[in-house]
C-alpha cells in the first residue's frame, strides 16, 4: 500500500476516481433518463381493449377541428375577470368557455434588466430562452423538463424528442406561429408559417403586442370554401410581462392591456363562428406576477395562472361556476394533440382536459384508455394499486362494449380517472425526484478522496529524508497486504450492500443489474484502496516542519482557498463569484506590495546604514537578485493592469449589463482601439513565445520561425474575420478554416519536429545540431571509473530533463497561440498579461527573499504558495474574461473557431479551452517555471504540484456538493446551483485533462530517451 | 509590548484610547441620529473629519505632553516650519491613499469626492496621529519599518490603531456587491464606516488589554485574555 502512496501520479488517479463520484452525483442530481424522444404513431392506437376489438382510428378522431393557443406572458389568475376582460368573463358566465387554474412551473430565471448593448444580446438571448423553455416545453411536450434538458442542449436550444409540433406536422397540419421567436427556436422547422418577435426591451409593451395583432386579421379570415387557413395557431402576447415587470400588476396600464387582449378574444371567437369546422381558443398565462412586479418566486400569484377553453360550437361548461379544477400545463399537449387528430406526443404525461372530452361514451372512454395505456408504456410500475386500477378499468371497458351496460361505463370512467390522477402524480415525481442515494453515496466517496488528496499531499510536501527511511518497508511480504485489501474490500461491499437494503432505496445504483453491478463494484475497490491510502498517510506523515516555514502570504493563500469554497452557501456568493475572487487577489496584490516595499527598505537600510561589512553585501545582491531594486513599481504597475482588465468585462448577475470597457472597445467608432488591443496582445504573445523559445532545441531557428509563421496565420484569420483591417485586401478573401487548418499542421509540426532532434536523428544524419541538449559522455574522471562503468556513459538524464522543459515550453507557448486565436479580439490582451502576473508574482512569492529567516529549506513551501497563487491567478482571469457560473456567459462562438460544420467534439474542446483559457495557462505556466536543477528534482515538483491541484479542486468539489444537496429545493436550484454544479464538472474534468498533459510530457521524455538508447547511440557507439 | 513600567505613559495611552471610544461613537450616533449617516461619502460630510482632526490632535498634545524637555527643545526654532512640512507630507499620503485605494477598486472615472473623503479619513485614522506625535521623519522612519518601536508604549498603540483601521476599511469592501439592494452598500460608506470601526475596536482592545493587565496580578487567568489581544495585534 506504501507503493500508491508514493506513487507519482496518485494526485492524478485520485483525481479521476472524483471525476467518477461527480459523474454519480451528476447522475442522482439531474434525472437524465427520462425523455426517451421516442416518437408516437397513429398506429400506436390500441385496436384491442382486453381482448375485444374496437377501430382506434375511427374512434379516435375528433373530426375536424383549428386550435388556437393564446398565450399571455404573466397572465395572472384574477385577471381573467368580468371586470379586466369583459368579453371573457361574460362567456365564462354564459358557460360557454370553462376556466382552469393551472399551476406553473416556476421559471428558472427572471427578466434581466437590460439596458443592452449588441454585443450582451446573445447573452440576454440565452436567458430569455432557459426563461420561456419550462412552459413552452411543459405545453408542447406533455413533459416537464429537467434540467439535463436544458443543459444538454447547449448551443441549440431545439427540442429533440416529441411534441405536438412534431406530430401535427407528421400528419401534414399547417401550424403557423405569431409571437416571441424562442417558439422557433425550440422548434425550428416545424412550422408551416410564422413571424416571430425578439422583444430585449422591457419598456416595449406595446410594439411587442401589435407585431402579434397585425398578422390576425388576415389568418383568421377563412378561406373561399369557409375553411381556416390553418390547424393549429400559437399567439404569444410579451406585453402584459413587460408592464408587470415595469410598473408591477397594480399598474394602471395592466387594466388597457388586457383589454386589449380581450378585444382580441372577442376578434377570434367572431371569426370562429365563420368557419365551416370547430374551433377551438385556448387561452393561458405561462407564469404569473408578483404585485410589485416581477415573477420567479414560487407564490400562489406567480404560479397560479388561469387555463380558459373556449369552444365555437356546441359547447357547454360541465364545471361548476367558480374558479374551475386544478389541471397541469402538461395536459396542454395531449389535448391539442387529439383535436389535431395526432397520437399523444410520446413522452406526454398529462391528461386531456376534461371539458373537451365528447360526449360520446364510446369514444370518451376510448380516449382515457389511450391516455392511461400512453402512460403505462413509459414505465409505471407494475406491482402498483393505480395500475390495477387501470386494469379494472379496462376489463370494465371491454365489458361495456360487448354488453353496452352504462353501469359499466361508469365503473370504467371512474377508474380510469383514478388511475390517471395517480400515474401522473408519479410520472412527474420521478422526473423531478433527486436519487438521494447516489447523493449521499457520492458525497461520502468524494469525501474518502478529498481525505486521501490531503494525505497524499502533506506525504509528498514532507522533506525528503522522511520518505527515505520507508522503502524498507518495501520488502514486506505482499500476500499480508492482498489478504488486508481483500478483507477491507469485502467490508465496503457488505457496508454498501446493507446501505441498500436498509435505506429501501429505488436508485438505479442499488439495482445488481450487470451494468450497474459494474459500478458498484469499482465504487467499493475505489472506497476501499482510498482507505488504504488515508491509513498509509496517516501512518506516514512523520514530518510537516514545512509548514513552519510558511508566511503570512502563504497562510492567507491557504486560508482564502479553503473558504471560498464555502462561500458558495450563499446564492450571491455563486452569481457573484468572482467579487470573492478580486477581494482574494486584491488582499494578495496589498500583501505582497507590502512586503516587497519591506524587502527594499530592508536592502536600502542595511546596504546604506547597518552592515557594509565587506561579506554581507554579495550576499544581501545575491538575495535581491531574484526580484531587484525594481520591483516595487513593476508591482504596482501589475496593481494597475488589473485594475484595467477587471473593468474590462462587466460578469457575475447584477452588474451584467453595466457598460464595460469591451462595449466602449466594441463600438464602431472606438475600433481602432480595439484592433490595436488584439495586435498589441497578438504581438506580445509572440514576444513571449520567442522569448520561451530559449529553452528548446532552436534547431536551425525551426522553431521560431513556425511560431512568427503562426502568429501570421492568427493575424490573417483575424484579417478574414473583419476582426483588423490591413492594407492588403486580397487576405479578406481567403478561407479562415484553411487558414486554421494550416495554423494546427504548424503547431502538431513542431512538437513533433522537437522530439526527433532529441532522438538525436540530425545528429545521426552528421549534422551536429545546438551541443546544449546532445547526447554527449560526460568527461570520464580516471579515478571514478570504478564507479562510472555502473551508470549510464550518455548524459541521459540532463538530456530528459531539457527535453521535460522543452516540451512543456512548447505546450505553454502552443496554449497561448491557441488561445488568442480563439480569444474574443478585446479580451487578447489577457494571454500576455497571464504571462506576465505569473511571472512577476513568482518572484515575490519566493521564500528567500530578505524578510525570511535564512538557511532554510523553503522548497515544499514555495511549490505551495506558488501552486495556491497560480490558481488563483487562473481564477481571476476566468472571470476578467467575462466568465460568470451563468450558462449564459459560456461563449458559444469560440467553439466554431475555423470550422466549418458542426463536429461535437471539436466544438467542446474549443469552447473549453477558451472558457477555462485562465487556469490552462496560469498552470501551463507553473510548470513551466518548475525547479529544473535535476530531473529527480523536477519530478518531485512535478509530484507536488499536481497534488496540491487535485486536492484544491476536489476540495472545492466536495464542499460544492454539500451545498447543492442542502438547496436541492431551493428556488434558484436552476438558475444558479446546477449550473455552477455543471461547471464544476467541467473544470474537474478539464483538470484531469491538464494534469494528464503534464504526464503524458513526462511520458514522452521516458520513450524518447529510450528510443534513444535502444536504437540511436547503441549504434553510435 | 506594553510594559508596566512606565505608569505614566500606560496611563496616557489608557485615557487617550478611553477618550477615543467615547467620542468616535458619539459622533458617529449623532450623525445617525439626524439621519445622515448615508452620507459619509459626500463633501458635506466634511465637518465629520474636522471633528476628527481636532480630537486627535487634542489627543496627541495629551500624548506627548510628557516629553516636555524634548518639546522644550525643539520649541521656537521650527514650529512652523514643521507645521508647514507635517501638513505637505500628509497632504501627500492622502493622495498616495486616493491612488491606491483607486487602484484596488475603486470607481476611477466618477465619485472622486466620495474616494478623496474616505482616503483622508484613513490619513487621519493612521498617519496623523503617528505624525503629530513624533513629528515627519520619525514617522516616516516607523512606517518603512527602519526604526523599531517595541520600547515605545505610545507608538505601539499608534501603529496597531493604524492597522486596524486599515483593516476595516478593506473588510467593509465586502458587504458591497451582496445583493441585499440597502442604502449603504454604497461606495465609500461601508469601508468608511469600516475604518472608523476598526479604529473604535483597536482603541477598545487597547483599553480592555490595560483594564486586564492592571487586574491580572489578583487574577491569573487574565492573561489568557491578554495573550488572545496580543495574538490580534498585528504588528510585529
Amino acid at each position: 500500500m506504501l507503493f500508491w502512496i508514493q506513487h507519482k501520479w496518485s494526485g492524478l488517479w485520485l483525481l479521476i476516481l472524483a471525476l467518477g463520484g461527480i459523474s454519480l452525483f451528476l447522475y442522482g442530481f439531474f434525472p437524465l433518463k427520462y425523455h426517451s424522444g421516442k416518437l408516437a404513431h397513429m398506429d400506436d392506437l390500441p385496436n384491442f381493449i382486453d381482448g375485444v376489438s374496437i377501430d382506434g382510428h375511427e374512434v379516435y378522431n375528433s373530426g375536424e377541428n383549428s386550435v388556437i393557443l393564446m398565450v399571455i406572458d404573466g397572465l395572472r389568475y384574477d385577471f381573467v375577470t368580468e371586470e379586466y376582460m369583459p368579453f371573457t368573463g361574460q362567456l365564462l358566465k354564459n358557460k360557454s368557455a370553462c376556466i382552469y387554474v393551472s399551476v406553473a412551473e416556476p421559471p428558472t430565471v427572471t427578466m434581466p434588466r437590460i439596458k443592452s448593448p449588441e454585443r450582451k444580446k446573445e447573452k440576454a438571448q440565452w436567458r430569455r430562452t432557459i426563461n420561456f423553455w419550462r412552459d413552452i416545453f411543459a405545453m408542447m411536450t406533455g413533459s416537464v423538463s429537467t434540467f439535463a434538458d436544458v443543459a444538454l442542449n447547449f448551443g441549440a436550444p431545439a427540442v429533440k424528442g416529441d411534441s405536438v409540433l412534431r406530430v401535427a406536422t407528421s400528419r401534414g397540419r399547417h401550424t403557423i406561429l405569431y409571437g416571441d421567436d424562442t417558439w422557433l427556436r425550440l422548434f425550428p422547422g416545424l412550422w408551416t408559417d410564422y413571424d416571430g418577435t425578439t422583444s430585449f426591451f422591457v419598456t416595449d409593451y406595446t410594439e411587442v403586442d401589435n407585431n402579434v395583432t397585425r398578422h390576425l386579421d388576415t389568418v383568421l379570415a377563412p378561406l373561399e370554401d369557409k375553411k381556416p387557413k390553418f390547424d393549429f395557431l400559437v399567439l404569444h402576447y410579451l406585453g402584459l410581462d413587460h408592464i408587470g415587470h415595469l410598473e408591477g400588476a397594480k399598474s394602471p396600464k395592466i387594466k388597457p392591456k388586457l383589454i386589449e387582449m380581450d378585444e382580441i378574444v372577442k376578434k377570434i371567437y367572431a371569426a370562429m363562428q365563420t368557419w365551416d369546422r370547430t374551433g377551438v381558443l385556448i387561452i393561458c398565462g405561462d407564469h404569473g406576477m408578483r404585485d410589485a412586479g416581477g415573477h420567479g418566486g414560487a407564490s400562489p400569484a406567480e404560479v397560479l395562472v388561469p387555463l380558459v377553453v373556449i369552444k365555437s360550437a356546441d359547447f357547454q361548461c360541465p364545471h361548476e361556476q367558480g374558479p374551475g379544477p386544478v389541471v397541469a400545463q402538461v395536459d396542454i399537449a395531449p389535448t391539442i394533440a387529439w383535436l389535431l387528430n395526432t397520437p399523444i406526443p410520446g413522452d406526454s404525461t398529462g391528461k386531456f382536459l376534461p371539458s373537451l372530452l365528447p360526449s360520446d361514451i364510446r369514444q370518451h372512454l376510448y380516449l382515457l384508455h389511450v391516455n392511461a395505456q400512453h402512460n403505462v408504456k413509459q414505465g409505471v410500475p407494475t406491482d402498483t394499486e393505480y395500475y390495477r386500477q387501470f386494469k379494472r378499468a379496462e376489463t370494465q371497458f371491454a365489458r361495456y362494449l360487448t354488453s353496452g351496460q352504462q353501469s359499466a361505463a361508469r365503473i370504467a370512467k371512474e377508474f380510469y380517472d383514478e388511475s390517471l390522477i395517480a400515474m401522473s402524480k408519479q410520472l412527474t415525481e420521478s422526473t423531478t425526484d433527486f436519487d438521494m442515494f447516489s447523493l449521499g453515496l457520492a458525497t461520502v466517496f468524494l469525501y474518502f478522496v478529498v481525505t486521501a488528496l490531503a494525505c497524499v499531499t502533506l506525504y509528498s510536501l514532507q522533506p525528503d529524508n522522511q520518505r527515505k527511511i520507508s522503502i524498507t518497508d518495501k520488502h514486506r511480504t505482499n500476500i499480508g497486504s492482498i489478504v488486508a485489501f481483500a478483507i477491507i474490500f469485502a467490508v465496503f461491499g457488505t457496508i454498501l450492500t446493507v446501505a441498500c437494503f436498509i435505506t429501501e432505496t429505488k436508485s438505479q445504483f442499488c439495482s445488481f443489474n450487470p451494468l450497474w453491478s459494474i459500478a458498484f463494484l469499482s465504487m467499493v475497490f475505489a472506497l476501499t484502496v482510498t482507505y488504504f491510502l488515508i491509513k498509509t498517510g496517516v501512518e506516514k506523515i512523520r514530518d510537516l516542519s514545512m509548514l513552519r516555514e510558511l508566511n503570512a502570504i502563504d497562510y492567507l493563500l491557504i486560508i482564502g482557498t479553503l473558504f471560498h469554497a464555502w462561500s458558495f452557501f450563499g446564492t450571491s456568493f455563486i452569481e457573484e463569484e468572482h467579487m470573492t475572487w478580486y477581494f482574494f487577489w486584491n488582499t494578495l496584490m496589498f500583501f505582497v506590495l507590502v512586503r516587497t516595499i519591506v524587502v527594499l527598505v530592508m536592502y536600502f537600510s542595511k546596504r546604506w546604514s547597518g552592515a557594509t561589512e565587506v561579506q554581507e553585501k554579495p550576499d544581501l545582491d545575491h538575495r535581491m537578485s531574484a526580484v531587484g531594486v525594481g520591483i516595487v513599481p513593476k508591482w504596482v504597475l501589475l496593481i494597475a493592469l488589473h485594475r484595467y482588465l477587471r473593468t474590462m468585462n462587466q460578469t457575475g448577475d447584477r452588474w451584467l449589463f453595466l457598460p464595460d470597457t469591451a462595449d466602449w472597445l466594441n463600438a464602431p467608432e472606438n475600433s481602432i482601439y480595439l484592433q490595436g488591443h488584439l495586435v498589441f496582445g497578438t504581438l506580445l504573445t509572440l514576444a513571449i513565445c520567442l522569448w520561451n523559445i530559449r529553452h528548446m532545441n532552436n534547431y536551425m531557428k525551426f522553431h521560431s520561425i513556425i511560431t512568427i509563421l503562426a502568429t501570421l496565420c492568427i493575424l490573417c484569420y483575424r484579417i478574414t474575420t473583419n476582426a483588423l483591417h490591413s492594407p492588403f485586401e486580397e487576405i479578406k478573401s481567403w478561407d479562415n478554416v484553411l487558414i486554421v487548418e494550416i495554423f494546427w499542421w504548424l503547431l502538431a509540426g513542431q512538437t513533433i519536429f522537437e522530439a526527433i532532434t532529441y532522438l538525436g536523428v540530425f545528429k545521426a544524419c552528421g549534422y551536429n545540431p545546438n551541443s546544449k541538449f546532445a547526447y554527449s559522455k560526460p568527461k570520464e574522471k580516471s579515478e571514478d571509473y570504478f564507479y562510472d562503468i555502473m551508470e549510464e556513459p550518455w548524459n541521459i538524464n540532463d538530456v530528459k530533463l531539457n527535453l521535460a522543459r522543452s516540451l512543456t515550453h512548447i505546450m505553454y507557448n502552443q496554449m497561448m497561440l491557441i488561445i488568442v486565436l480563439l480569444m474574443r479580439p478585446h479580451n487578447v490582451i489577457m494571454v500576455p498579461s497571464i504571462y506576465i502576473t505569473c511571472l512577476i508574482t513568482a518572484k515575490c512569492l519566493d521564500h528567500k527573499l530578505l524578510d525570511a529567516r535564512p538557511g532554510r529549506n523553503t522548497e515544499a513551501a514555495d511549490i505551495l504558495g506558488l501552486t495556491l497563487a497560480h490558481i488563483w491567478i487562473g481564477a481571476v482571469f476566468y472571470f476578467y474574461q467575462g466568465n460568470s457560473n451563468s450558462l449564459a456567459s459560456v461563449d458559444l462562438g469560440s467553439g466554431y473557431v475555423g470550422l466549418s460544420e458542426y463536429s461535437p467534439v471539436k466544438v467542446a474542446a474549443r469552447m473549453g479551452l477558451h472558457a477555462y483559457a485562465g487556469p490552462a495557462l496560469a498552470g501551463a505556466h507553473l510548470f513551466c517555471s518548475l525547479p529544473t536543477s535535476d530531473m529527480n528534482k523536477y519530478l518531485q515538483a512535478v509530484w507536488r504540484v499536481s497534488n496540491i491541484m487535485a486536492l484544491q479542486r476536489v476540495y472545492q468539489l466536495v464542499i460544492y456538493c454539500v451545498i447543492a444537496i442542502v438547496f436541492r429545493h431551493h428556488l434558484f436550484v436552476w438558475s444558479v446551483f446546477s449550473p455552477k454544479l455543471l461547471y464544476d464538472f467541467v473544470a474537474t474534468v478539464f483538470s484531469v485533462q491538464a494534469l494528464l498533459t503534464i504526464a503524458e510530457i513526462v511520458l514522452i521524455t521516458h520513450i524518447v530517451s529510450w528510443i534513444a538508447r535502444a536504437i540511436i547511440y547503441r549504434r553510435l557507439s | 509590548m506594553f510594559s508596566l513600567n512606565n505608569h505614566l505613559e500606560l496611563r496616557r495611552v489608557t485615557i487617550s484610547s478611553l477618550v477615543t471610544c467615547i467620542y468616535l461613537p458619539s459622533i458617529i450616533t449623532a450623525i445617525s441620529y439626524k439621519g445622515v449617516l448615508y452620507s459619509v461619502g459626500s463633501g458635506s460630510s466634511f465637518y465629520i473629519l474636522v471633528l476628527i482632526f481636532v480630537a486627535e490632535l487634542v489627543k496627541s498634545f495629551y500624548l506627548s505632553s510628557s516629553n516636555e524637555i524634548q518639546a522644550k527643545r525643539s520649541k521656537g526654532k521650527t514650529r512652523a516650519g514643521d507645521i508647514i512640512k507635517s501638513l505637505g507630507f500628509l497632504l501627500g499620503i492622502t493622495f498616495c491613499f486616493f491612488l491606491g485605494i483607486m487602484l484596488f477598486g475603486a470607481p476611477v472615472l466618477d465619485k472622486h469626492e466620495e474616494t478623496l473623503m474616505l482616503s483622508s479619513l484613513l490619513t487621519l485614522l493612521t498617519v496623523f496621529p503617528l505624525v503629530a506625535h513624533c513629528g515627519v521623519e520619525p514617522a516616516v522612519q516607523l512606517l518603512f519599518g527602519v526604526k523599531s518601536f517595541n520600547k515605545d508604549t505610545i507608538v505601539a498603540m499608534l501603529v496597531n490603531n493604524a492597522l486596524l483601521t486599515l483593516c476595516g476599511a478593506w473588510l467593509g469592501a465586502v458587504v458591497i456587491p451582496l445583493d441585499w439592494n440597502t442604502p449603504w452598500q454604497q461606495w465609500p460608506i461601508p469601508c468608511y464606516l469600516g475604518a472608523l470601526g476598526g479604529y473604535v475596536l483597536s482603541n477598545v482592545l487597547t483599553v480592555l488589554k490595560v483594564t486586564m493587565m492592571s487586574g491580572a496580578n489578583k487574577y491569573k487567568f487574565l492573561n489568557f485574555f491578554i495573550n488572545v489581544i496580543n495574538r490580534l495585534h498585528i504588528s510585529k
